[in-house]
């Protein structure tokens, strides 16, 4: 145990010194920020996709929520984001109990379509009222002096450490979760929920709980892709490839179910598609043409995820049930 | 929208109407599909669900950007006499290029129960549908099953672009308009329910045309999901498909 | 066990570490500047042509013996695609710091290019742009610019020009609709026509936003029918401006649609629609047939004629590129400063009604006004207002 903690520890220590690495302002510090607020938003959409087994598609509600709550809060009442981000996180909750009520018994693909079918009712509630959430223009965080109170910094480097404690703060929960009784009544939930019911476990309450804390940890992940992007509109924050679509591939790319999978995941595709952008601009399409094909190779390549190949590896004949494995 | 392609290069080449060029694209398209499957999904069968979700997204990304980088960005539509007539009904307007391709899908849809409900292939997918195993027992080869049911899927919705080409023009990324309505449509009806897939096809045209009768235009998507998420939860299986 | 990653994520973490740090910079005796295109995704087609205007330039200035103040130093376009707004700031943060561009041309949609913005004031590197949202200027933003209209002014012109084309024709407009898509883009032009109309006391019978990528047009033109408008105004992308005309064609409705811009003034509106197009009105920021030997060079090289966003960002490569002449040197902040004291009227600014290019404080080009076209055989022919147009205007050619 505690050479895994020593792991750890050294990579997080490396990872809060890795900006110094980078110019301040810079691209790749940029880039790196972004996969690591991936990661994180991965790492919340694990908490219900990976130990709960329900694959949503519709995160990008919470982490619209998420972006527009702290963000009308700041624009019209001048509420610092920071609390902006608990309301956020507060009201991702209420809307998760009012998605799950109805939908949680919704299986497999059901569940799926209905999560993606309430994502894309609050696009359009966010672009249709106007006078509330700007409408399909979006809306600019103003320029202002950079300062903590704000949520506004020169450097990046500011923006990449909240970033990388978001990130663990969510990893830890998950752990958390994974390794405490609620994640074993998850589990086995998922295997057979008729004979968890019969055990005694409240089916409802716990993943009620999943979903919610899911939600939430979420919504603080929209909070600050607002601030770190200064500009969103409906299409951006409720988008259906680019945020709920990408948050469920990079945690299934990596490895589903795992606190490393989202992180290996993010750190992997992020840079991959910037780095393919970059490198193929001169034919339009090349680039995600590139992309995709890797997208395909991994997954052609180990379906379960990068974690599987360390699990195999290390396979003992007892705890597959800790982690590393999702059944269908 | 590999469909569209195809018979917009079949209307372009050889001036064959998009209807009547329809089978066309399904065949063409029915072999992409049988090849995809055979050397794609089939290799992750027995992964989670999940994996092979992201692995059709990864397809769809690649066929998407071939598209724009051998056809081009242009917007490509066909031109043909009967787009811009109609049959008036009174004060009922009727638009022929909606009707054909209204009429095509009806048709499609009945040859599809037919060959599911009748023929030896139609049982052979129905078998390993519900169980791989024991219709490999009978003597069902479930790969070759698996291959043709994809082609059979993907070459469908190659008809379904073909018949709406009259009035809905083409270019690479077209396919993402339709693709949530398109899982909408199947999941109201009932996964695996072709009377369903028409019946959720029919009620999604009906609640969107409705609703723009008493709601703002820009919200019949809204209020579409919102009768979708309702019909869920009072039935989990879709409408037409017993729990 | 959860943890059994770690290894490999250091080992990536430090792999992640080689990588961006060795990605390659470019040479610096060329200026460097930047164009966002939405390349692929659904607005590629303008994408394209908007980068193709930039192109035409740049080679223009190299063949003419590139940057004079610099010694000649060559134009090199660095382009990158943004289909979304999310990979906008990423993307601009990569030409400022590892292209070391002088500045940014770009972006064709609204909402994209305002995520460039804010990240280009930020860093402090100007962004010559042709989108229409009236933010863009509006920010008291120093290093935006906006070459052409905004989008409410948009609207008023293609509501004013139409009246006043009605009026020579002896026609008096009342009752009037407005459809148009959800987006930045519709509903900032939407506005402008809102606020024309309550100037001109017309009734506003229908005011319809749709979304993107409707399959179906029937309902919106059972409303425009049953409504009794005289004029329609619809302001969409090129599938749905094909659907309405269409569908209105089925109804048998002949009022004057006049269009806005973006889908009914690109080749493939024509190609759609074929004869049908003919006769139909759309308000524009540039027409081809105000530089006709760049058009035509144009035409020749890639095929079709220049749309009005080739022009436009033609015209705001150009004064980019004047900038840096202007400032004699690639430093950002000074291009900026260059640009906003930066008077042109030659070469590519004539394709912009007004001709010239002179920013105000806010970075908006003042100078400019927007131009009514119309179909007339293959190409939209600028009609109207008088100083510009090359033909005259005909009403009501719809049958």
């Amino acid at each position: 145990m505690s050479k895994k903690s020593l792991f750890i520890s050294a990579v997080i220590v490396a990872a809060a010194l890795a900006p110094f690495g980078f110019e301040p302002k810079g691209h790749s510090i940029r880039v790196l920020s972004t996969a690591l607020l991936f990661a994180a938003a991965a790492q919340s959409w694990n908490i219900v996709g990976g130990l709960a087994n329900q694959i949503s598609l519709g995160h990008a509600a919470f982490f619209g929520i998420g972006a527009y709550t702290s963000t009308l809060l700041y624009l019209k009442l001048g509420i610092t984001p920071w609390a902006g981000m608990l309301a956020g996180a507060f009201l991702a909750v209420i809307a998760a109990i009012i998605l799950c009520i109805p939908t949680m018994k919704l299986k497999g693909h059901y569940f799926a379509l209905a999560t993606l079918a309430f994502a894309e009712v609050l696009r359009v509630v966010a672009n249709s009222w106007e006078t509330v959430t700007g409408g399909s223009v979006g809306l600019s965080l103003p320029y202002v002096n950079p300062s903590f109170i704000d949520f506004q910094f020169a450097s990046t480097y500011w923006y990449y450490w909240i970033i990388l404690v978001t990130l663990c703060v969510i990893s830890f929960v998950f752990h958390y979760i994974s390794v405490s009784s609620l994640g074993y009544k998850l589990r086995a939930i998922r295997e057979n929920e008729d004979a968890a019911e019969v055990s005694g476990v409240n089916s409802f309450a716990v993943k009620m709980i999943a979903a919610t804390t899911s939600a939430a940890f979420m919504a603080a992940c929209g909070t600050i892709f607002a601030q770190f992007n200064y500009f969103f509109d409906p299409e951006s924050v409720f988008n259906l490839p680019g945020i709920s679509i990408r948050v469920a591939m990079i945690a299934i790319i990596g490895g589903i179910g795992t606190v490393a999978g989202p992180i290996l995941g993010a750190i992997f595709l992020i840079p991959l598609e910037e780095y393919a952008t970059a490198a193929f601009s001169s034919v339009a399409g090349l680039a995600q043409l590139v992309f995709g094909c890797i997208l395909i190779l991994a997954v052609l390549i180990q379906p379960r995820g990068f974690m599987a190949f360390c699990s195999r590896k290390k396979k003992k004949p007892q705890n597959s049930d800790v982690g590393a494995e999702v059944g269908q | 929208m590999l469909g569209m392609y195809a018979v917009w290069f079949t209307w372009s080449i050889f001036e064959i109407d998009p209807i009547l060029g329809s089978p066309l694209a399904f065949i063409i398209i029915f072999f992409v599909g049988y090849v995809i499957q055979k050397f794609f999904i089939h290799h992750i069968m027995k992964a989670p669900a999940a994996a092979q979700i992201f692995l059709t997204v990864g397809l769809m990304v690649v066929l998407e950007n071939m598209a724009l980088m051998v056809f081009g960005s242009d917007f490509r539509s066909v031109a043909v006499t009967y787009q811009t007539e109609s049959i008036h009904l009174g004060e009922i307007f009727i638009s022929k290029s909606y009707l054909y391709a209204f009429l095509a899908a009806l048709v499609i849809t009945g040859l599809l129960w037919t060959l599911l409900a009748t023929s030896w292939i139609g049982r052979a997918i129905r078998a390993v549908a519900q169980d791989a195993m024991m219709a490999e027992l009978v003597g069902v080869n479930a790969t070759t099953t698996y291959n043709i049911a994809f082609g059979l899927g993907v070459g469908l919705t190659a008809f379904g672009g073909a018949v709406i080409l009259p009035y809905i023009s083409v270019s690479p990324t077209i396919g993402s308009h339709f693709s949530v309505l398109m899982f909408t449509v199947v999941v109201l009806g009932g996964l695996g329910s072709v009377a369903g897939a028409l019946a959720g096809g029919i009620v999604v045209g009906v609640i969107q045309s409705l609703s723009s009768l008493v709601f703002p235009i820009h919200l019949q998507n809204l209020i579409l999901f919102i009768i979708f998420i309702a019909v869920l939860v009072v039935r989990p299986n879709g409408l037409l498909k017993e729990g | 066990m959860a943890s059994y990653g770690v290894r490999q994520l250091l080992a990536c973490f430090f792999g992640i570490f080689v990588f961006l740090g060795n990605a390659p910079a470019f040479a610096a005796e060329e200026i460097a500047i930047g164009v966002l295109q939405p390349l692929s995704g659904p607005n590629a087609k303008f994408g394209v042509s908007s980068l193709r205007g930039s192109e035409m330039v740049v080679e223009a200035v190299n063949a003419a013996g590139g940057i004079k103040s610099l010694g000649g130093a060559k134009v090199k376009i660095i382009s990158v695609d943004v289909p979304t707004p999310n990979t906008a700031a990423a993307a601009t943060q990569r030409l400022v710091s590892k292209n070391k561009v002088s500045g940014i041309v770009g972006v064709f949609v609204s909402s994209t290019t305002l995520a460039v913005s804010e990240v280009t004031e930020r860093v402090g590197v100007p962004i010559v742009t042709f989108a229409f949202a009236d933010q863009i200027t509006e920010r008291g933003y120093k290093y935006s610019f906006q070459v052409t209209p905004k989008g409410t002014i948009f609207g008023n012109a293609q509501l004013e020009y139409a009246l006043d084309i009605a009026k020579q024709y002896g026609e008096s407009v009342k009752k009037i609709a407005i459809l148009y898509e959800d987006t930045a883009y519709g509903t900032s032009q939407a506005k402008g026509i809102r606020v024309a109309a309550g100037k001109n006391n017309l009734e506003i019978v229908v005011d319809e936003a749709y979304p993107l990528g409707i399959t179906d047009a029937a309902p919106l033109v059972n409303k425009l029918r049953a409504s009794g408008a005289e004029i329609v105004f619809p302001v969409s992308y090129l599938n749905d401006s094909l659907l309405i005309i269409r569908t209105m064609r089925q109804q048998g409705l002949t009022i004057p649609a006049i269009g806005g811009a973006a889908g009914y003034i690109i080749p493939d509106f024509k190609k759609g629609l074929g004869e049908l197009a003919d006769g139909t009105l759309s308000v524009a920021s540039a027409a081809a047939d105000q530089i006709p030997e760049i058009a035509l060079e144009y035409k020749k090289k890639y095929g079709s004629f220049m749309t009005h966003e080739a022009i436009s960002h033609a015209v705001a490569t150009d004064a980019l590129i004047k900038a840096v002449e202007k400032a004699a040197s690639s430093d950002p902040a000074k291009v900026r400063d260059a640009l906003a004291g930066l008077e042109t009227c030659e070469g590519f600014a004539r394709g912009i009604p007004g001709g010239c290019v002179k920013f105000d404080a806010n970075g908006y080009n003042s100078v400019t006004f927007p131009l009514m076209v119309q179909w007339q055989g293959d190409e939209p022919v600028s009609v109207y207002p008088k100083s510009v147009a090359k033909a005259k205007a005909i009403w009501r050619t719809q049958k």
